[in-house]
């Protein structure tokens, strides 16, 4: 095991050059440049290939030429460039081609501030690509060490779906130096349970079958396989179609690809949630301050618990069946996750805990709790009354 | 149905699906009898389309292996996938004016830039025909269209003066051809030389939507009074630029790069 110091970007660099990545392309954006700069220093040393793109657009449709071609692929960005990727993550959903797109989130809206974190791309990450009907895989690092991770499962979760799969970070994840460990060898990569999962080029005839099943290798070009691939409803030859019932099986493909595997994506943590009265929820680095909060807060004697989501997408909804209070903590002041929270939580209340471009303190978090506890509304200042 | 037709197409797609009086069936037989000629194995031959009615109807013609892509950005598809690809199989992209020349140029250009080895056969039926009949920037200057009712206005980059392949010829394009369908045997042949190019090539076949811009430009969908008006057309045609093999294609000088990294993972 090689243990060294480095960030959150540099460890999303090696797990993707772990999983088999070779070709990276993306535009310079803080706080995700970092993660273009080693790939331009990394790529090269392993027969791979980095280029600059024009702009985020040309980015991510490089990286689904080169997968369809069958490399290995992956982008990094974030919000001001997250939303060029629409165009070629849509593509890419439904024409089922693996590639991997990270977003370490800053704060917005639009430009807003560079170099602080933020939460803002929740909704956005599930709903990127235009035209509804499909599931996507999006997963959020908590830790330079778990940003290794998630992004080594990112690239075998594209393969085995034939999907884009997203990683969620922000900008401490990325930004933040902490001790990194990389396998040296296979045996220490089986110890941390990384998987990887080699491309396999379908042999045609029927490219696109109206099965919920996974390991169906995606359309690879310059086999003679008479392979077609576009972003039309596809024919199971992939042949362009207008048919309502041949776009009805496309749909319910991409939808249930994804819900009827939810045990290869489904992951999060929880904390002492089995008596707690409270349960605090966070994905990414405020997650960090919530498993303080609740050690914290055990100590004192309140019946305290948390949940750490690890996918996003699709929501886990059984997480939140608990009757409890929930408080959900999240880098931005209009309330993403809360709303999805408040949905699968029905029955139970809701609260939300917003702030954006620094992170709560685990004192404020056992102010909120404490609040809750005695029924009081919530409101830090008249501008920053929660309305949830 | 033709011997080509039949040799190349997808039975299914063989037949064709532009209106009566298109130029675009055979400008897309051109591409194919060039290939022919060439003697280039199904094999060989990535064939790319982009939207519009030149890339709707010619996708997953072609009997080996085809993409489309989102409107315009074909272009850094086939950046990527070059890179993927074995440097003996070649890339033909069949794009409209409008995915080219307008939503895409900026990938256009960047492709030219880099020399990406791929064929961009420009479609070019002056206008946005599949949403219409819409003016784009080669429809002729002063043309009555759907979105033009007083007439165009605007300068376009087909004819008095300014010139898109000039922009493309500056952008670093090894090969550049534009041709009318009626062109015949020049169409091919320059066809030829760009599929043979290792390097960026583009080819511009021009001819006139009957359908849309013959009835709204020229007041008739009679086909000879249309092709009668397209023949007087002026339009400067033949190869503008043949400079194949001046510049390293890019997959190429890209692998030549990587040769010179010390391999191996040094440091992190």
């Amino acid at each position: 095991m090689r243990r060294i110091f480095d960030t959150g970007n540099a460890a999303i660099c090696e797990g993707a050059i772990f999983a088999g990545c070779r070709v990276f392309a993306g535009y310079p954006i803080t706080p995700a440049t970092e993660i273009a700069e080693n790939m331009a220093r990394r790529l090269p040393e392993e027969d791979g290939f980095y280029l600059q793109a024009e702009d985020e657009i040309a980015a991510l449709h490089i990286c689904n030429g080169a997968s369809l071609g069958g490399l290995k692929a992956m982008t990094a960005t974030s919000g001001p460039g997250y939303i060029l990727f629409a165009d070629a993550f849509g593509w890419a959903l439904s024409s089922e081609i693996p590639v991997v797109i990270i977003n370490s989130q800053r704060v917005g809206p639009v430009s807003g501030i560079t170099g602080a974190p933020g939460q803002g791309e929740f909704y956005l990450s599930r709903y990127l690509a235009h035209g509804g009907n499909y599931e996507t895989i999006v997963l959020a690092p908590a830790s330079v060490q778990e940003a290794f991770l998630l992004t080594v499962r990112a690239f075998y979760l594209s393969e085995r779906f034939r999907t884009p799969v997203t990683i969620l970070a922000d900008q401490m994840v990325t930004d933040g130096w902490e001790t990194l460990e990389l396998p040296e060898s296979e045996e220490e990569a089986q110890n941390m349970d990384l998987q990887r999962w080699e491309r396999k080029v379908h042999p045609g005839p029927d490219f696109y079958p109206p099965t919920d099943a996974i390991d169906i290798p995606p359309v690879v070009l310059g086999h003679n396989t008479g392979g077609a691939c576009s972003d039309w409803t596809p024919t199971l030859q992939g042949h362009d179609t207008e048919d309502f019932e041949l776009h009805h099986k496309h749909a319910w493909r991409l939808i249930h690809k994804i819900l009827s595997h939810r045990e290869l994506i489904d992951d999060a943590e929880e904390w002492e949630v089995e008596d707690a009265e409270i349960i605090l929820v966070a994905y990414g680095t405020p997650s960090r301050v919530v498993k303080s909060a609740v050690q914290e807060g055990r100590a004192k004697g309140l019946r305290i618990g948390g949940i750490r989501l690890i996918s996003l997408w699709p929501f886990q909804d059984r997480l939140f069946k608990r009757k409890a209070s929930y408080l959900v903590v999240e880098l931005n002041w209009d309330g993403q996750l809360v709303k999805e929270v408040q949905r699968a939580a029905r029955g139970s209340a809701v609260h939300f805990w917003g702030r954006c471009g620094e992170l709560p303190s685990v004192k404020e978090l056992l102010a909120t709790a404490e609040q809750i506890k005695e029924g009081k509304t919530l409101s830090r200042d008249a501008w920053k009354t929660e309305r949830w | 149905m033709t011997e080509l037709t039949t040799k190349y197409l997808r039975d299914e797609k063989a037949r064709g699906t532009s209106c009566p009086g298109c130029g675009l069936r055979p400008a897309h037989l051109k591409v194919l009898e060039a290939i022919d000629r060439l003697g280039i194995s199904q094999a060989d031959i990535v064939w790319g389309t982009g939207i519009g009615c030149s890339g709707r109807q010619t996708y997953a013609t072609w009997k080996g292996d085809t993409f489309a892509g989102t409107h315009g950005r074909v272009y850094a598809m086939a950046t990527g996938l070059r890179l993927a690809l074995p440097p003996n199989k070649k890339i033909i992209l069949t794009v409209g004016d409008g995915d080219a020349y307008t939503i895409g140029l900026q990938h256009l250009l960047n492709c030219a830039r880099r020399n990406v080895g791929v064929t961009v056969v420009v479609l070019d039926n002056l206008g946005y025909q599949s949403t219409g009949g819409q003016y784009s920037i080669t429809t002729p200057e002063g043309s009555v269209t759907d979105s033009s009712p007083r007439g165009t206005w605007e300068q376009n980059w087909a004819g008095s003066g300014l010139d898109i392949l000039n922009v493309i010829k500056e952008a670093g394009a090894t090969f550049i051809a534009r041709h009318t369908v009626l062109q015949g045997d020049a169409v091919v042949s320059s066809l030829e030389k760009a599929i043979q190019n290792p390097g960026f090539s583009l080819v511009q076949i021009v001819y006139p939507c009957v359908s849309h811009f013959g009835v709204q430009a020229l007041g008739t969908r009679n086909i000879p009074q249309v092709y009668t008006w397209f023949e007087s057309y002026p339009l400067a045609t033949g190869i503008l630029q043949d400079s194949i093999g001046s510049r390293p294609e890019f997959s190429d000088a890209f692998r030549q790069q990587n040769k010179k990294v010390k391999k191996g993972n040094q440091d992190v």
